[in-house]
């Protein structure tokens, strides 16, 4: 599959209205993350930091994952190692079915998305639930995210309310979000009781302690841990960071930075099983081992999920999670799709208008952009270069490079804004039907300046 | 085995500039009154921070605060008001239905209204599954920042520790606050000397 961004955009911008929410509420979110980062005069110097200590320990990662697999093991946790997403879903199969379990119950994992853990599992008769209010209505609804923070951010309350009257048997036509999320908490208490055993994610493992970090606002990791006898935990490989000093800084910018909260409700440090259970911690690897011996893109591997590139994306807050090919849409899931397998996911790369909103609001100071215009660069060398982008892009730089043309060009432009409106968005501009073009001023710099209407300063 | 040899072996074979460790020591904020900024944001999070007045019984300031629980766990010494140990139930299912618990932190962290929580009972379901939680501070444990929390923060046997922000809570149907997800509906920092 390699449809075109566009294509799939067009269709979430039919809905003008769920386009229009969705944009301004993610902005909020952005705007949030902006009022606490102000609070924090060393906001730029922790940035910094966070970028200079995921440099460090992604050039150091075999050092890092020894010294965090010996400690977790000597915390009495069991460190499994998957190089591939088959690996990973493999050994959870074998842990369940050993010790005979129906029920998992899932916090959320963008690892598990990725390794397409969920239909593997139930392929095998195992009943599988999500427990983030996100995930488990689009699990209800047998649809994927389309946010890595807010997976249902696509989704209406009425829709919500329509499911759980199906699902849940609540009152008919009550769409009120206090009133569903009441009924999903009674219902997702009986799963946490009852599921023989809880699979998280990590956000951060420890390579000083053994700790494995989950951060989350529901408590959901927390109840599904605190009952069955197993504990999964899906790790990134890249997830792991040198000790509690380095590990500050990034909890001090991850829940800022992704839904402006000072911190999220719970941070919790898992560093051994319950007495009496198990704890398992499956690293993966899945190309992440690759991408630190690729120099335009190693930054990619800096991330930590926080989703503030998604929310300041203009391109992103118009066109949805689901425009996107790649599980991970926005920024980091055009540069992370790009470097699972370019032939499948190079129509995300024109999801991008180079604004370097992502670059300057990333945690992690990720590169984002700048990877996103490289990709562009080889599209033609991957054969994926878009024939009328080609056209339109290659007829621009004949005009830029003939300063007179330029000018002529630009002289004409006023014209535009008489034009009729199929002139200006036909099909050759893909992003014309859901943008308005600026009106261009009746004279251009050069003609005013000519006719000494511009005032330099004294 | 190899494929831990696998994995460990690609990435070395694979990094090629390797960068240094920076020394992480920001100019982190602090505050001149790191309780009182610690109270104002727990109340912007949906939780509150109380200072126990002088002479003040404890357990009757839990009980004007909640006069309606009818279940409470507590394994702290001084909470004669408990109606559950949960030091002393067999499965962490038994606690289900906890109307509120009264638990012990150990650092709070003024910058994000933080309370650092080692688990001192026998199963940590208790943190989570009440409906309502009170935390017992000492005010004289909060610091500004969170570089400092990871500084002071000691584990115990059991090998688990929350730091916990307000109330549990969620946003996922169409970003509506709504508090009480699937831990505590309401968090009270109850700030001893
Ligand atoms: S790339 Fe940066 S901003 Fe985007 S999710 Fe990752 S850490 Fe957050």
């Amino acid at each position: 599959m390699n449809a075109k961004h566009s294509e799939a955009a067009a269709r979430f911008i039919q809905n003008r209205a769920l386009e229009e929410w969705h944009n301004e509420t993610l902005f909020l979110v952005r705007k949030k993350r902006d009022s606490q980062a102000i609070t924090l005069p060393e906001w730029e110097q922790l940035r910094q930091l966070a970028s200079q200590i995921k440099m460090h320990t992604i050039t150091h990662l075999d050092k890092y994952l020894e010294q965090f697999a010996l400690r977790a093991e000597a915390n009495g946790a069991i460190v499994h190692w998957a190089k591939d997403a088959r690996e990973h879903n493999e050994i959870i199969h074998a842990l369940l079915r050993e010790r005979q379990v129906g029920k998992l119950v899932k916090s959320k994992s963008m690892l598990t998305e990725e390794c397409h853990l969920n239909p593997y599992l139930i392929s095998k008769g195992i009943e599988v639930v999500e427990s983030d209010l996100g995930e488990r209505i689009l699990q209800l609804m047998n649809k994927p995210p389309s946010h890595i923070v807010m997976p249902a951010i696509h989704i209406k309350r009425q829709e919500v309310g329509k499911l759980f009257e199906e699902k849940l048997h609540t009152e008919k036509g009550n769409s009120h979000p206090d009133y569903l999320a009441h009924a999903a908490r009674l219902h997702l208490r009986n799963e946490f009781l009852t599921a023989a055993a809880a699979l998280t994610g990590a956000n951060f493992g420890v390579a000083a302690t053994g700790d494995v970090v989950v951060c989350t606002n529901e408590g959901n990791a927390d109840m599904g841990t605190s009952f069955p006898k197993l504990h999964i935990v899906s790790m990134g490989i890249e997830k792991v960071t040198p000790d509690y000093q380095a590990l500050s800084v990034f909890i001090r910018l991850l829940a800022r930075s992704a839904t402006g909260q000072p911190a999220t409700a719970y941070t919790s440090h898992y560093r051994k099983p319950r007495k009496g259970c198990e704890m398992h911690i499956i690293l993966v690897d899945n190309g992440r081992s690759d991408i630190i011996g690729n120099p335009d893109h190693i930054q990619a591997l800096k991330c930590i999920r926080c989703a503030a590139c998604m929310n300041t994306c203009p391109v992103y807050r118009r066109s949805g999670g689901y425009s996107y090919t790649y599980f991970i849409p926005g920024p980091i899931g055009i540069n992370l799709g790009m470097l699972k397998s370019p032939g499948e996911y190079a129509g995300n790369v024109s999801a991008c208008s180079l604004c370097y909103s992502c670059n300057n609001v990333c945690p992690a100071q990720i590169d984002l952009a700048d990877q996103i215009y490289k990709w562009r660069q080889q599209l033609d060398s991957l054969g994926k270069a878009d024939r009328t982008k080609k056209l339109i892009s290659g007829g621009l730089k004949y005009i830029f490079t003939r300063p007179g043309l330029y000018n002529t060009a630009l002289r004409l432009a006023p014209i535009i804004n008489k034009s009729p409106r199929f002139l200006i968005y036909n099909n050759l501009d893909a992003w014309g039907k859901g943008r308005e073009l600026p009106a261009f001023a009746k004279e251009s710099f050069t003609q005013m300046w000519k006719k000494g209407k511009i005032k330099q300063h004294p | 085995m190899s494929t831990k040899n696998d994995i460990l072996s690609n990435i070395r074979r694979h990094t090629g500039q390797t960068y240094d460790m920076p020394v992480i020591e920001p100019a982190a904020i602090q505050y001149p009154d790191a309780v009182a900024r610690f109270a104002e944001v727990i109340k912007s999070v949906g939780g509150s921070a109380i200072e126990l007045q002088e002479g003040e019984d404890i357990n009757e300031r839990i009980i004007s605060l909640y006069p309606e629980a009818a279940t409470i766990a507590s394994n702290l010494p001084g909470i004669r008001i408990a109606t559950i140990n949960p030091d002393e139930v067999e499965t962490p299912h038994q606690l289900n239905g906890t109307a509120l618990a009264v638990v012990q932190g150990e650092v709070g962290v003024a910058e994000n209204g933080c309370v650092w929580i080692p688990q001192n009972v026998k199963e940590k379901a208790v943190y989570f599954i009440a409906e309502y939680l009170i935390i017992l501070l000492d005010k004289n444990k909060i610091v500004s920042n969170m570089h400092e929390a990871y500084r002071k923060i000691r584990f115990n046997d059991n090998g688990f520790g929350v730091f916990i922000s307000g109330p549990s809570k969620t946003a996922d149907i169409e970003q509506a606050l709504v508090v009480g997800a699937h831990g505590a509906k309401g968090v009270v920092v109850l700030l001893t000397t």
